[in-house]
């Protein structure tokens, strides 16, 4: 296992949208990540492609940006 | 005259906790093709759609709420 991992800026503002966020990385598999809500961060541990976790961060609705590796 | 359908479902959508998330499932689910109007409603834990069934269906409608993190089931109230 790699690691890195990596930083995303998710545009959160409740528990409903965490819990989202949880939700579509849980299904995406293969991941290990940590949400700080209010800073409105995600932190994750993986072996996808930055792409791919931004991607399935985006299916949520919220906006997204990769902020770097940690 | 080809007249475009349109009909109207609800969909029962839990997880929802704020405004933000209204607006999100709105954002991203009246982007969809064949969809015409979405109103969704935190209080009552629901979407209501109106869609084009040429173009899309509840259950392709019920799944891309899915995809989005939230519990969306379809309810059997239709108009």
């Amino acid at each position: 296992m790699p690691e890195y991992k990596h930083e995303f800026s998710v545009d959160m503002t409740c528990e409903g949208c965490s819990n989202a966020v949880t939700r579509v990385l849980n299904k995406l598999g293969g991941v290990q990540f940590e949400i700080d809500l209010p800073n409105k961060k995600v932190c994750i541990d993986s072996e996808h492609s930055v792409d791919t976790l931004l991607a399935t961060l985006k299916k949520t609705g919220k906006s997204t940006s990769y902020l770097g590796e940690k | 005259t080809n007249q475009s359908v349109t009909q109207v479902t609800v969909i029962n959508i839990e997880g929802m906790t704020c405004n933000s998330c209204v607006q999100s499932i709105e954002g991203v689910i009246s982007r969809k093709p064949g969809v015409k109007s979405i109103c969704v409603s935190l209080v009552n834990h629901n979407g209501t759609i109106k869609y084009d069934p040429l173009l899309t269906c509840p259950e392709d409608l019920r799944s891309a709420i899915e995809d989005m993190g939230f519990d969306a089931s379809l309810s059997a109230k239709t108009e």
